[in-house]
C-alpha cells in the first residue's frame, strides 16, 4: 500500500473543521485557552498531547457533546453551537465517531449494532440493511461469523472495529477516533492504522485521530496538532514537528529512542 | 427518461455490454438505485464494462450494492471491468470489490421449540439454584475462617453498609408500616363496629402487625431497596474488573464483599422490623382515636394485656433469616454478573425477584412450623 499518496489532492482545499480559540474551564480549571485549527478535506490528522490536556473533551465539542466556554467550531460549514436541532440532526449524520471503548451497544449483536444508523438514519427497504451490514463487516476486515455475536464476547482490537464499521455504516465525510489503537497488540494496532489509512485514501475520508500512539502519528498522519498547556503548541507535518524545539515534544518523540 | 435511466444506462458497445452510472450515487439514493439495477434485468453476455464517465460522486454502499447486483447474475471478476472513473471513485470500486465477500448477515434470533426453551428454563433455575447453594457453602467457610481470624473482618465497611441500609431506610420502613397499620386498624374496625367489638381490633392489630406485617413487608422493602443495590454495585464492580482486582491482591471477594452486607443487613433487619412494629401500631391506634373510640391509653393497656411477648419475638427471629436470604442473593447474583451493562440490569431484576419470592416461601414455612410447635 502506498502511505505517501496524497489524499484527495484532486479536491480543492476546503476546510471541513474550522476550530477558532476555543475556550474550556472546569470550575477553576482552564482546559483549553484559545485553541484554535483547521482540517482540510481529506487530511488524516492526529492531536497528540499528554494526558489530561483535553484532547477527548476537544473531541466531545467539536461532535456536539459538551458546550465549550468561548470560541466557534464549525463542522463541514455548520456552527456546531448555534446550530438549531435539526441543522445538528443533519450535521450527525455526515461524520463518524469512534469513541475510546467502542462504545457498541451491549444489548445488541454486532449485526444489530452497525445496523442501527441504517435503521434511524435512512430509509433503505429492510432487505438491504443486512447485505450491507455484511459488507461493512468485511470492509473492516472482520469475519462473516461475527455478526452474530454480542460485543461481549469480542475482543478489544473487535470491538474497535465493530465500532469503526458503525462509524462509517452512513458514510461519513469526516471520521473522529479517540485513541483507536489504545489497549490493542502492536500487530492489531498497525493493522487498524493501515485499515484507517486504507479507508481515508479510498472513500477521501477526512480523519481526525486523538492518539498516544507514536507509531500511529508516524504511520498514518499527513499533519499533527500538538496540544499542551492548553493552547496548540506546533501544528504541521509529522516530520517538521518532531524536530521543534519545545520540551514535551522532544519528550515524547525521544520516548522510544 | 426512464426512472431507472436516472441512475444507470445500458447499451451494447463492440459486443461488450456498457453499463454508464450516472448522477450521485450515494446511500440516501440506494433503494432507487437497487430498484433501477433490478429492473435493467441484466444477464451474463461476455464482458461487463463499468462507465463512470457521467458518475458525480458514489460510496461504498452503493458500489457494493452494485457488485452485488452482478454477482448475483453470475459475473466474475475478470468479466467486469471498469473505464473513466475519477481516481478516488475507482480506488474506492477496488476498495469495495476487494473487501466484498460476504454472505449476508444472518440475525440472531434462533427459534426455539416450546420443549426445548422449558428444558432450557429447567436446567437455568437448577443451574442457579446448585451454583446458589455453592455459594452459601463458600461463605459459610469464609465465615469460620472469621471466627479463627477475626482480624480479617471489614469493621468499617460493614458499618458504613450498616448505615445505608439500617439508618437510610428507617424514614420509609416507618412510613410504609404506619400506613398498612392504619389500613389494617379500619379494615377490621369496619368489621368489629358491626359488633360492638370496637377494643379487639388492638389485638387483631398488634397480633398481625408484630407477628406478621411488619416482618415481611420490611423484608420486601430491602430486597427492593438493599438487595438491589447490592447487586448492581458488586455487578458494576465486576464488570469494572474490581473483583478481580480484589482477587489478584490476594484479598477474598466474599470477605470484603459480601460478608460486611450480610452482616450488616442481617443486624439491619431486625431493628427495622422492631420500628415497623411500633409504626405499624401507631397507625392503629391512630385510627383507634379517629375512628373507633378507643383512646391510645386504653389501646396501649388493652395490648399490654392481649399481645403475647411471643408475637413480635417470632417477627423478630424471621427478620435475620430474610435477611441473609436477601444479602446472599443479592450478593451471589451481583457476582454472576458478565462482563457488559445489560446483564447488571437484569441480575438485578432477578434479585429484587427472587428475595421477594424467598421471602414469602419462607414466611409460608415459618408459619407451617410455629404452628406445629405452638408458638
Amino acid at each position: 500500500m502506498d502511505t505517501n499518496a496524497t489524499p484527495a489532492a484532486d479536491q480543492r482545499a476546503e476546510h471541513v473543521l474550522e476550530v477558532d480559540s476555543v475556550v474550556t474551564r472546569f470550575g477553576a480549571a482552564v482546559i483549553h485557552d484559545r485553541v484554535g485549527f483547521k482540517v482540510t478535506r481529506g487530511e488524516v490528522v492526529a492531536l497528540i498531547g499528554s494526558s489530561g490536556t483535553g484532547k477527548s473533551v476537544l473531541v466531545k465539542e467539536i461532535i456536539g457533546l459538551l458546550r465549550p466556554a468561548a470560541g466557534t467550531i464549525r463542522l463541514l460549514g455548520t456552527d456546531v453551537w448555534g446550530a438549531s436541532q435539526e441543522q445538528l440532526n443533519a450535521l450527525r449524520r455526515r461524520f463518524g465517531m469512534l469513541f475510546q471503548d467502542g462504545a457498541l451497544f451491549s444489548s445488541l449483536t454486532v449485526a444489530e449494532n452497525i445496523a442501527v444508523p441504517f435503521h434511524e438514519h435512512t430509509d433503505l427497504p429492510a432487505a438491504l440493511i443486512p447485505p450491507l451490514v455484511g459488507f461493512k463487516l468485511a470492509l473492516v476486515g472482520l469475519p462473516p461469523d461475527s455478526a452474530t455475536k454480542a460485543p461481549a464476547e469480542l475482543s478489544g482490537g473487535m470491538r474497535k472495529r465493530v465500532a469503526l464499521a458503525r462509524a462509517l455504516a452512513l458514510e461519513p465525510e469526516i471520521l473522529f477516533l479517540d485513541e483507536p489503537t489504545s489497549g490493542l497488540d502492536p500487530i492489531s494496532a498497525r493493522a487498524f492504522d493501515r485499515l484507517v489509512r486504507v479507508l481515508s485514501d479510498s472513500l477521501g475520508l477526512t480523519v481526525f485521530i486523538v492518539t498516544h500512539d507514536l507509531d500511529t502519528l508516524l504511520s498514518i498522519a499527513d499533519r499533527t496538532i500538538v496540544l499542551s498547556g492548553g493552547k496548540v503548541i506546533a501544528d504541521g507535518r509529522v516530520d517538521a514537528v518532531m524536530k521543534l524545539d519545545a520540551p514535551w515534544i522532544k519528550s515524547y518523540f525521544s520516548a522510544r529512542a | 427518461m426512464s426512472e431507472a435511466g436516472l441512475w444507470i444506462r445500458h447499451e451494447v458497445e463492440e459486443g461488450a455490454s456498457v453499463l454508464y452510472l450516472t448522477g450521485v450515487w450515494r446511500l440516501s439514493n440506494l433503494a432507487a438505485i437497487a430498484d433501477a439495477l433490478q429492473s435493467l434485468g441484466l444477464r451474463v453476455r461476455g464482458q461487463f464494462v463499468l462507465d463512470g464517465s457521467r458518475l458525480q460522486e458514489i460510496d461504498t454502499a452503493a458500489g457494493f450494492t452494485l457488485y452485488r447486483h452482478l454477482a448475483a447474475i453470475g459475473c466474475t471478476t475478470t468479466t467486469v471491468s471498469v473505464r473513466s472513473f475519477d481516481g478516488r471513485h475507482e480506488r474506492l470500486l477496488a476498495l469495495v470489490h476487494e473487501r466484498m465477500t460476504c454472505p449476508p448477515a444472518a440475525s440472531r434470533s434462533v427459534h426455539r421449540g416450546l420443549t426445548r426453551r422449558v428444558g432450557a428454563s429447567a436446567m437455568h433455575v437448577w443451574d442457579l439454584l446448585r451454583s446458589q447453594t455453592a455459594f452459601v457453602g463458600s461463605v459459610a467457610l469464609e465465615l469460620l475462617t472469621l471466627f479463627r481470624r477475626p482480624r480479617l473482618f471489614r469493621l468499617k465497611e460493614t458499618v458504613s453498609q450498616f448505615e445505608t441500609i439500617c439508618l437510610d431506610a428507617i424514614p420509609i420502613a416507618a412510613l410504609v408500616t404506619f400506613l398498612i397499620g392504619v389500613v389494617f386498624a379500619y379494615l377490621l374496625g369496619l368489621q368489629a363496629q358491626r359488633y360492638g367489638a370496637n377494643i379487639f381490633v388492638v389485638d387483631g392489630v398488634g397480633l398481625a402487625i408484630c407477628r406478621e406485617l411488619s416482618p415481611l413487608l420490611v423484608a420486601v422493602i430491602m430486597a427492593g431497596r438493599s438487595g438491589a443495590a447490592f447487586t448492581a454495585q458488586i455487578g458494576t464492580m465486576k464488570v469494572q474488573e474490581e473483583i478481580d482486582a480484589i482477587s489478584t491482591l490476594g484479598l477474598s471477594p466474599v470477605q470484603v464483599l459480601v460478608i460486611p452486607r450480610l452482616v450488616a443487613i442481617t443486624i439491619a433487619l431486625p431493628l427495622l422490623v422492631f420500628v415497623g412494629d411500633l409504626a405499624g401500631i401507631l397507625g392503629g391506634v391512630l385510627v383507634g382515636e379517629l375512628q373507633l373510640d378507643i383512646s391510645a391509653v386504653t389501646f396501649f393497656d388493652r395490648l399490654h394485656s392481649v399481645l403475647p411477648m411471643s408475637a413480635p419475638v417470632v417477627g423478630l427471629v424471621k427478620a435475620p433469616v430474610f435477611a441473609a436470604f436477601i444479602a446472599l442473593i443479592a450478593c451471589r447474583m451481583g457476582l454472576l454478573v458478565s462482563r457488559d451493562a445489560r446483564s447488571v440490569g437484569e441480575n438485578t431484576t432477578s434479585t429484587v425477584v427472587q428475595s421477594i419470592v424467598w421471602v414469602i416461601l419462607l414466611d409460608a414455612i415459618f408459619a407451617v412450623v410455629f404452628q406445629r410447635l405452638d408458638i
